[in-house]
Parts: structure tokens; sequence; C-alpha cells
């Protein structure tokens, strides 16, 4: 499909700020939910709006120097890179110039980001959550990809476009999850590790502020890492939608697959009481993996 | 006399006025245009096609000859800009031996790069070992001991390639790269000659478990010395090895020799070393405290990715395996500077003894920034692209854990690099290093120039991928379809385009709008390193306020057991053999009767040779 540069400039600038709305609409929702469990009202639709402009416009904005500043743009600004990676309906921005392992190499980039940042902060607390932070990512990325090996394998390419193809001209039946369900059980267990959310997240809990990244992040810095949040969530739920769950036919069952998917993490993260670090890595390297490693057996033998 | 005459002749040269010119810093700098010089001269080669040397003499009946192709010219220009940059790096180093090792290598690599045959081969093998030591000998007692060590590994390997090649010669009666190719062996013959041969390459290419002389071999010496050794000294194994799979045994040949009947093949062996020389390497690299060290444990581990690509041997992976030999060099030497230089201006390259220092060492900073995302396959960095390849072809292969073990790897560089950059350019500067100043222009120049090489072929990997295709069909390789940005797949089983340009542009644009953003939020004030939060404490100068020591403690917790010591082990093992070898020799040679026993064995010998 070739397209002019003035379109694929147009999907370019539209697909980053979709993807920055849904998220903050996912935010809202995990925050609804969130309160309904806990017997609350929850806040209201524009919350997630309301906090980003007042988190960019406070008077009193601390820098501890430029590598700071740069870290807080370099998360947000990989993240908004990563979604023209991600073929939305009607869109594919540059999602085949790249394909899947470039998406899952730039994700990297605003974790890179924000350890960087966090490292000039030159606070012990933020550090630790930062080493935290990463070996968090070691422990999810792994069975992560077992399940792109297993999607590049079953679908015979790591284009993204091409893998939705196949998804909806088969119908339901050539989805990954009906095609591969321990691999999509295995990358349920990623995505709710890449969210970042409870009960994987003692390294950005509210508890644990002031012994984790977030230290010495306020103002502006905390806003930007809220934005970041809003395409985090954003773009673990649509990728994991385009891997397995056909992609979006149209944005209607595009946005409906993704809250669903992200409905399943939210939900049974109030549950559980929060993982320490390393039973983390203990649980993902055993759990997720496994399953993901029958899957790969299942796809050689089918 | 050709380009290729010329090209030795400077290089010896460079020699000859290392030796006595090296002292003065004048000198120095016409020895560094020299590389320079040299690589003008490698450009007047045409990579395309095979040039044969005019020198060569004969021995036993046999012509020894030089000539050059397309793989010899990719890690010839790799080997050059190494030393330049080496040798641009250490323009305020005297020592005599640094200067001279780093012209004698580069002699004695590009003989090797240009040996025509396996005599030839095998020498210029030995005088680039040889060679290496110069290098390796130029710091502390430690690096002694280094050496030493080097040296043992080195000569094992040395000695299989020489009973390797002598085997060639007893079995086909020539010496010639075609020797083999015309005289077909038996799969056995192959066999042996392959663990010989390849075994013995891969001990200076630091393959698992001949891996352990490394690390302190290449990163304890002279700095610069560190740069060119950590770049490209270690992947003369890999080009050796590439022409043993050319020469005599191929991945074919090799896929045919099962290890266990029907499931396991030696190209699955040399598969697996390769992939656990990803990961092994990379974490002991994790746990490394001192900067250097570290660098060089993951000089090993990125080896490990250049052995699976050209493993695979097919257009995707052979490209991606050999780019990571230009990608990775450029990334190691970069980093090695910055290291350096931290060593230079601050004396320690501890990395419980830093933090901090990017308010003071700027430019290294941004060397280091580069290297790290370089060396651990991000984008823009150059180190994707290489990777990229090498995974897509895992893929297209469907060696999904193979595929697995490489990220495991990737995921532990990126780790263990931002324990390198926290611990010594992020966090709190300490009170010792607060008048340091930035590393000498000799430094930061050569390291920003490096950088831009570094992001230029990293946004349009089409300029490497030239060479690399050159040299893909210089071995009998389909080469890669590439163009400026990236690579087309049009021949693999698994689809997948790669176009960097545009994916930079977008990377850059997304940094562009988030700094909009937070630029238009309201204006933030600097405030002291010192003006942190402490709990309620004030912190104060004398404060170790840095959290640097087992950095990745949770983890370290659940992996530390499952290796420990392992190859340890297995070194001391070999070693305690070695020794009671000698014990018994020694006190077979001290008897009273010696001659006598002497007789027997050679009686025996005899009479079973005669039955």
């Amino acid at each position: 499909m070739h397209i002019g540069l003035g379109e694929l400039l147009i999907e370019l600038t539209l697909m980053p700020l979709v993807a920055f709305i849904v998220g903050m609409l996912m935010v809202l929702m995990m925050r609804r939910v969130g309160a309904r469990l806990q017997r609350r009202v929850g806040p209201p639709f524009f919350q997630p709006l309301y906090d980003i402009i007042k988190l960019h416009s406070k008077e009193t904005q601390i820098s501890h120097g430029l590598i700071h500043d740069i870290g807080i743009i370099m998360a947000v600004g990989g993240y908004i890179a990563a979604e023209t990676l991600l073929p939305v309906p009607g869109m594919n921005g540059i999602a085949e110039k790249g394909g899947l392992i470039t998406l899952l190499y730039v994700m990297m980039i605003p974790s890179l980001g924000l350890a960087l940042g966090v490292g000039q902060c030159a606070n012990p607390n933020g550090s630790i959550g930062i080493s935290r932070a990463l070996t968090a990512m070691l422990a999810y990325d792994i069975p992560f990809v077992i399940v792109m090996a297993g999607v590049a394998f079953i679908y015979g390419t790591t284009n993204l476009v091409e893998v939705i193809n196949i998804q909806q001209e088969g119908g339901i039946a050539a989805w990954g999850a009906v095609q591969m369900p321990f691999m999509a059980l295995a990358g349920l267990f990623a995505l709710q590790g890449m969210l970042g959310k409870q009960p994987f997240e003692v390294y950005v809990a509210p508890a644990e502020i002031a012994t984790g990244p977030m230290v010495e992040m306020g103002g502006k810095y905390l806003g930007g890492l809220f934005v970041m949040q809003c395409f985090q969530l954003y773009t673990a739920s649509v990728l994991y939608v385009t891997l397995f769950l056909g992609g979006g036919e149209n944005w209607l069952f595009l946005l409906l697959k993704a809250f669903a998917v992200l409905l399943i993490p939210i939900s049974i993260a109030f549950l559980f009481p929060r993982f320490k670090t390393d039973d983390l890595v203990r649980l993902m390297w055993k759990w997720p993996v496994l399953l993901g490693l029958i899957g790969l057996v299942l796809i050689n033998y089918r | 006399m050709n380009a290729l005459d010329l090209l030795l002749l400077t290089s010896l040269g460079t020699v000859l006025f290392s030796v006595v010119f090296s002292a003065s810093l004048t000198g120095r700098m016409l020895l560094t245009m020299l590389y320079a010089v040299q690589t003008v001269i490698l450009f007047q080669i045409d990579a395309g096609t095979e040039m044969v040397s005019s020198f060569g003499f004969e021995i036993f009946n046999h012509a020894l000859g030089l000539s050059f192709n397309g793989l010899s010219w990719f890690f010839a220009l790799i080997t050059l800009g190494s030393a330049f940059f080496a040798a641009w790096y250490g323009l305020n180093q005297q020592q005599k031996l640094l200067h001279v090792g780093l012209s004698a290598n580069v002699f004695s690599m590009l003989v090797l790069l240009s040996a025509g045959d396996f005599l030839s081969l095998f020498i210029a093998w030995e005088l680039v070992s040889w060679s290496g030591v110069l290098l390796m000998v130029l710091g502390k007692q430690e690096s002694l001991v280094a050496t030493l060590k080097y040296i043992t590994y080195a000569i094992a390997g040395g000695m299989a390639v020489f009973a390797g090649i002598i085997l060639i010669y007893s079995w086909t009666g020539s010496l010639a790269f075609n020797a083999v190719t015309e005289n077909p062996l038996s799969l056995s013959q192959y066999g042996t000659l392959a663990i010989l041969l390849i075994g013995g390459f891969s001990v200076k290419m630091a393959l698992l478990p001949f891996h352990l002389w490394q690390a302190e071999a290449y990163a304890l010496t002279s700095g610069p010395a560190s740069v060119f050794l950590g770049a490209i000294s270690a992947r003369m194994g890999l080009f050796a090895i590439v022409i043993t799979m050319m020469h005599v045994v191929d991945l074919k040949t090799l896929d045919s020799i099962f290890l266990i009947p029907e499931l396991f093949t030696f190209r699955d062996f040399l598969i697996w070393v390769a992939a656990l020389s990803i990961i092994l390497p990379t974490y002991t690299a994790l746990r490394q405290n001192d900067a250097r060290l570290l660098l060089a444990w993951h000089g090993i581990g990125q080896g490990g990715y250049m052995m699976l690509g050209l493993l695979m041997y097919d257009q995707m992976g052979s490209a991606g395996g050999l780019l990571h030999v230009f990608n990775y060099a450029s990334c190691q030497a970069i980093l090695f500077m910055s290291v350096f230089s931290i060593l230079h201006r601050t004396g320690t390259t501890n990395l419980n003894q830093l933090g901090g220092l990017v308010a003071r060492m700027p430019l290294s900073f941004l060397a280091m920034l580069v290297g790290i995302i370089g060396l651990a396959g991000l984008p823009p960095m150059n180190g994707f692209v290489s990777k990229w390849l090498v995974y897509r072809s895992l893929l297209s292969d469907g060696m999904a854990i193979v595929f697995l073990a490489s990220v495991i790897g990737t995921l532990g560089t990126i780790l263990s690099v931002y324990k390198l950059m926290h611990n010594s350019f992020l966090g709190q500067l300490r009170v010792e290093h607060e008048h340091v100043k930035e590393a000498p222009w000799s430094m930061t120049v050569p390291m920003m120039l490096l950088a831009i090489i570094i992001f230029i072929t990293g946004v349009m990997p089409g300029i490497s991928l030239e060479l690399v295709a050159n040299a893909q069909s210089a071995i009998g390789l389909t080469p890669v379809d590439y163009h400026l940005g990236g690579v087309v797949s049009a021949n693999s089983a698994i689809s997948g385009d790669l176009d960097m340009i545009w994916v930079v542009l977008v990377l850059f644009s997304g940094f562009g709008i988030a700094a909009i953003l937070f630029l238009s939020a309201g204006k933030s004030r600097r405030v002291h390193q010192l003006d942190n939060y402490a709990g309620g404490h004030f912190l104060n100068a004398n404060n170790q306020y840095q959290y640097s020591d087992n950095f990745y403690a949770g983890l370290m917790h659940i992996i530390k057991p499952w290796y420990r010591y392992s190859f340890k082990w297995f070194e001391g093992a070999v070693v305690s053999f070695v020794n009671l070898a000698a014990v018994f020799s020694r006190s077979f040679f001290n008897q009273a009767h010696m001659l006598i026993w002497m007789l027997v064995v050679v009686t025996t010998v005899m009479a079973v040779a005669i039955i």
C-alpha cells in the first residue's frame, strides 16, 4: 500500500495523538475500576487531563540537571515514536518500515530515558528504584520475547500490518489467541508486568514514592511520566490486540478489544499483594516462560 | 607494484617509523596520519574483486602468496580505523611500546587478512598472536599476569591450528586454500579439522569455554591499547573461522556431522556455543565493578552475536554477523575511550568510587551515552541494525530458543551498561572529583568523531552494508538486499523490512514534540545535588549519598548460584591435568635409567608400527 507523503505525515501526527487520548481514557478506566473495587466513586471524566495540566503548570519545578530533563523528554518522545510503529485501523504509519523487533526496541528507549533522568537526580533511593525497574523489565521481557518469536513463526512475518491482515482474513479461527492459546496466556502475564501495575509495581507503587524512581520527580517531570503512562497503557494493550485478537477491524472494535484486554490485568491487580522484585523475577521466569515454551513446542509440532 | 603491495609496505614502514619517532609528539601525530594514509591506500583497492600481491616466496616448493578480497577489505578497514582512532586517542601517551605495538599489530593483521594459503595464514596468525602481547603488557603488575594467561591460551590455540594445517597437508598434499575443496575428505576427517581449526581460532575469538583470558588481558593495559584490542583484535579469530568455513569445512558439511545421531549436529553445537557466549559473559559483565573489565566482558559476549550471525549463513544472518564486527568495533572503541578518559582524570575506574562526572566531563558522557546505546543495540545507533539482522535471520530459521538467548543477552547488556553509566557519570559527584576537568582535546575529538560514525551508520546502514555485501560476495554468499536506510527481505522465509531513516526521523520528531511539551510547561529551577530528598536528614559533602555497590541486588540474588565459577572450575581441572602430566614427565626424565626406558618405549613403538 503506497500513500503520499502528506498523507503519511498526517498519519504520523494522528497516531500518537489518538494514542494519547485513548491512553488518558485508559488511565481513567483503571482508576474507576480500582475505585469501584474499593467501593469508592472514582475520579471525574476529565481527571487525567486535569492532572497532566496541573503537573505541567506547577510553579515549583525542580531540575537536577540537563540529563534529568533529557531523560523525561526521551521517556515521552520514545513512546510518541513507538505509536507510529503500531498499526491501527486505517493508519499504518511507518509500521512496515520497522516491524515487531523495531517496536520492541523502540519501547525500551523510554525506560532508558527514565533511567538516565533518575540517575541524574543523584538520589540513591531513585537509583534503587531504577535497578528494580530494570530488573522487572528483564523479568517480563523474557516471556514477551518468547511470545514474539511464536507470533513471528506462526504468521511467517515480523511485519505487524501483515500480522493483522492474516488474522482478519481468516476470521476468529485465525486469531493468535485461538491459534496459540498458551502464547496468549503467557503474553497476558507479560502484559501485566509491562504495564507496571499492581501487583508488579513495587518500583513505582504509591507507598514506595520515597524509595523509588519517582523520589525526585515533581511538577512537569511527574507530568511527563504521567503522559508516558498513558502511552504505555495504550501501546501494551493495542499491541496485545494486534498479536492475539486480530487487531482492529475498525476503531470501535479496536477500542473495545483494547479496553477489554486492559480490564483483565487491572481487575486481577487489586486481588494480590505486591510482589518483591526478586519474587517477580522468579514468577515471570517460571509460569509465563513455561507457558510460552509449551506454546513454542505446540507451534513447532502443529 | 599494486595498491595491496603499497598498503603492506606502508604498514611495514609505519612500524619502522614508530620504532624511531614515537617518542616525540610530532612523531606520534605523523604516526596517526600514517594510519589515515593506509586507509586511503586501502580505498584504492577494489573491494569487489580479488587483488593478488606481487610479494611472495617459496618454502619447500610451496608458493606463499598474499591476496585481498572483499572480506579482507572489510576487516582491514575496521583494523585501520581502530588503529587510527586509538593512535589519535593516545597522542599524549609517551610509552614507546604502545605505539610500536599498535603499528606491529596493524601490520601483522593486514598480513593475516591477506593470507593466500594455509601456511601464510598460520605464520600470520602467530604474528598476530605475539604482537598482541606487546599491547597487553602495558599496564601494571596485573596486566602481566593476564598476558601470561593469554600466552598460554594462544599457544594452545596456535598448536591446535598447526595440527589442523599439518593434517590438511598430510591428507591432501597441498597447503593451498583450495586443497580441501579439490580433494574431498571423509566426514570424520572433516570433523577433526573442524575441531582443531575452529577450536584453535575460537581461542582468539574467546568463544566459550576459551574465554577466561580475554577480559583481563584486554582491559588492564594502557588506554589506547585497550581501545584497539577491544575493538578489533579478537575479531581476527572470526576472520580465520570464516576462512575455515570457506575453504575447509563449510556449514553444510558441519551440518552433516552428527554429534547426537539424527538430532544434534556440529553446526547446532557451534550455534549453542555462540548463544552461550552471548549470555554467560554478558551476565559476568553485569557483576563487574571495574568499568574496564565490564566492557571487556561485553566484548566477549558481543562476539557471540557475530558468530551466531555467520553460522546462520543466509543473506541476513551473515550480513548481521559481519556488520556487527564493524558496529561493535566502533561502539567498544568509544566506550573504552570514555572509560579511559575517566581513568585519565580521576585515576580510577572502580565503579564504586565514581559518580556524578557528567557535570565535569560532558563530552565523555556523551561519548559513553552513544556507545552504550549502540552496544545495547537500541535505535538509533548502529548496533541496532546488525542485531536486527541477526534476529531476523534467527526468526526466519525458526530458532526461537536461540533468538530468546540472544535477546536475553541484549537485555543483560542494557542492565549492565546502565550500571556503567549510572555509577560513573550519574548520581552524586564525589568531593575529590569536584575539580576534575574534561579529558584533553586529543581524547575528546576522536570520541566525538566516532560518535558521529556510530550515529550515521545507524541512521544510514546502507553505507556499511555496502562493505558487508562485498565481503559476502567474497565468501560466496548472496549479498544482502540493502538500500541506504536498511534492508528489504525479498527472499527469506519470514517477511519484514527495516528502514532506519524513517525510524530515526520519527524517533527524533517524537523527542522534539516531547521537548516542546516539556519546555512549554513552567520553567524549572536547577538545584544542587545535595538539595535532595534524604528522609529528613541534611546532606553535606561528607555523606556518601550514592547507590552503586551490588547494583542489581535482587537479580543477583537469583542468578548468582546458576553459573558461579563453573568455567573457572573447568580451567582449574585442565591446569591440574597439565600439572600432573608435567610431574610425570619430569620424574620420568629424572630417573637414573631413563635411557633404558626410552629404549623400551621406542622399541615398543617400532614393534607396533611393524606389526
